[in-house]
């Protein structure tokens, strides 16, 4: 990554600087322009994650989903174990486990008119709202980007190129979304999703970044 | 080439010095140099004494070094590192690019180097990078900034210094946050450069133009600490200030009913990582993990300081 953006940027430095010279950097065909590494970190990464989108990251959640019910019962046995066995995280210590988590429940409070619009969820019948679905457009946390095997903080240049990513991709989860008018009454509609949260521990809802959302009806 | 060589000579002839030195300290695993910023602030003693700490633990003697954030200084005990014939280095290091080089140069004098705290612009060159999620931590303080402020109100921004990447990734931490409540303006965003003294002096100048702030977000705690002893000193114990780092000292304020918060960087236990993975690198040359590494961060408010100390939170 570092080398995609980098490279070019350094290479064109250098053909400028030194025409004439015969120093060559073979130019990769797939990668960035002088005007690309001019790029700021926030629009290169927002790119970077629409190129990945489709071919990478849906594959990734659509190979790792478990039921959040099967999930529930597992980490009440034991969550470390859980994460070993559904569970997507980078290396290092004490990093959260990521989930890609499918499942279905009812809207038991939708708040759609805010910037960081959120539903909450029941998803075990119980009427009480156990499981927050993100719609954005603001949307926090890292959940997306830490469950990508295929992206390491190592291959970018710091944690403010990498957190553009992490914000690049959570616009695209809300970019794919069809989110029902703000005005319109969804409690007690039925919804189905797919997505990704970050755990935290027991107590804490999970805050689910949806890759799939569809409305059932109530 | 000529410095090289004789830089990595230097560094050769110290190896073999020490190593019939060190003959006679039976358990002794060499040597660690510790290379950190002043440590006037605490953060980067706790790093230290934590570093220290578990390096003699696992076999090592210790050179505890301090650059005061000043690269050319920070060259010069890279220098003493390699001629000393360290087996590692723990850096917290003077800046992103500067520092680039001097890593560098230990590499190429077969001293691995591994970087806590701060990251240097550059992959492949130290072993490890271990830094704390500033962006998640700076999250987390800006959530608890705008709850406190009731979304909305005049507010100032102190920065870290320019230099140094934290200083960035934390500011863009709390913007991403608060830029998302109208309410909340920005009416002056000045760097302190991490300086208390600086801190106080720049909160103090800021007051006088804009009287009717309502909070403080500040890039690191002894800054908030400064910004906090002037706000003080005029008369504004209203003003809600945020720090970040989560020190004993912010701690303090926050059970005095002084700072409302700050945000965790588990420095010490860091500190400690970083010398684990430089003995495991050092005895089976490799650390098993990838070379950047990020620890998440973990709000400090009233509900849970008193569990703090020395940069670590007691469970």
């Amino acid at each position: 990554m570092r080398h995609t953006f980098l490279i070019p940027a350094l290479a064109f430095g250098l053909a400028t600087a030194t025409a004439g010279c015969k120093i060559v950097e073979n130019p990769d065909p797939n990668s960035a322009t002088e005007v690309e590494a001019n790029q700021t970190d926030e629009v290169r990464m927002a790119a970077y994650a629409r190129d990945v989108w489709d071919a990478q990251v849906l594959p990734t959640v659509t190979n790792n989903l478990v039921s959040i019910s099967d999930l529930r019962a597992a980490q009440a046995q034991d969550p470390e174990a859980a994460g070993q066995a559904h569970g997507l995280r980078p290396e290092g210590e004490a990093n959260p486990w990521n989930f890609a988590v499918s499942g279905s429940g009812i809207v038991v409070e939708a708040k759609l008119k805010s910037r960081a619009a959120k539903l909450q969820i029941d998803t075990d019948a119980d009427g009480v709202a156990d499981l927050t679905i993100q719609l954005g457009p603001v949307i926090r946390g890292t959940a997306l980007r830490d469950a990508m095997p295929f992206l390491t903080f190592t291959d970018f240049r710091d944690q403010i190129e990498f957190a553009k990513l992490a914000g690049g991709l959570n616009a695209m989860a809300h970019e794919r979304l069809e989110i029902p008018d703000p005005e319109t009454d969804v409690t007690g509609q039925t919804v189905s999703f797919e997505g990704v949260f970050s755990y935290k521990n027991a107590t804490t809802k999970p805050e689910v970044v949806p890759t799939m959302l569809t409305f059932e009806g109530p | 080439m000529k410095t090289n060589r004789r830089i990595f000579m230097s560094g050769l002839a110290s190896v073999v010095a020490l190593a019939s030195t060190s003959m006679s300290f039976a358990a002794g695993k060499g040597l660690i140099a510790i290379l950190t910023p002043s440590h006037d602030n605490p953060f980067f003693k706790a790093e230290a004494v934590g570093a220290e700490a578990r390096a003699i633990e696992l076999g090592y003697e210790t050179i505890v070094l301090v650059h005061d954030d000043d690269p050319n200084k920070q060259s010069e005990l890279f220098d003493t590192a390699i001629a000393r014939g360290a087996h590692a280095i723990i850096l917290d290091n003077a800046g992103a690019d500067a520092t680039v080089a001097a890593v560098q140069r230990a590499k190429d004098a077969g001293i691995p180097s591994f970087l806590i705290d701060r990251e240097i612009k550059e992959a492949g060159i130290a072993v490890s990078q271990i830094v704390s999620n500033n962006y998640q931590g700076a999250q987390l303080g800006a959530e608890e900034f705008v709850m406190i402020m009731e979304e909305a109100g005049n507010y100032v921004e102190l920065l870290g210094r320019e230099a140094d990447t934290n200083a960035g990734i934390r500011s863009s931490g709390y913007h991403d946050i608060i830029d998302q409540y109208p309410d909340l303006v920005m009416v002056a965003q000045q760097s302190a450069n991490w300086s208390q003294t600086e801190a106080f002096e720049k909160m103090e100048s800021i007051l006088q133009a804009n009287p009717d702030i309502k909070g403080v977000i500040c890039g690191n705690d002894t800054m908030a600490m400064g910004a906090w002893a002037a706000l003080e000193a005029a008369g504004r114990n209203d003003v809600i200030v945020v720090g970040f780092d989560g020190s004993n000292d912010v701690r303090d304020s926050i059970l005095a009913g002084g700072i409302k918060a700050t945000v965790l960087q588990p420095a010490y236990r860091q500190a400690q990582i970083a010398v684990e993975q430089a003995d495991q690198f050092i005895t089976t040359g490799s650390t098993g993990l990838p070379e950047k590494q990020l620890m998440d961060c973990v709000l400090i408010n009233a509900d849970n300081a008193a569990d703090l100390e020395t940069f670590a939170l007691s469970a």
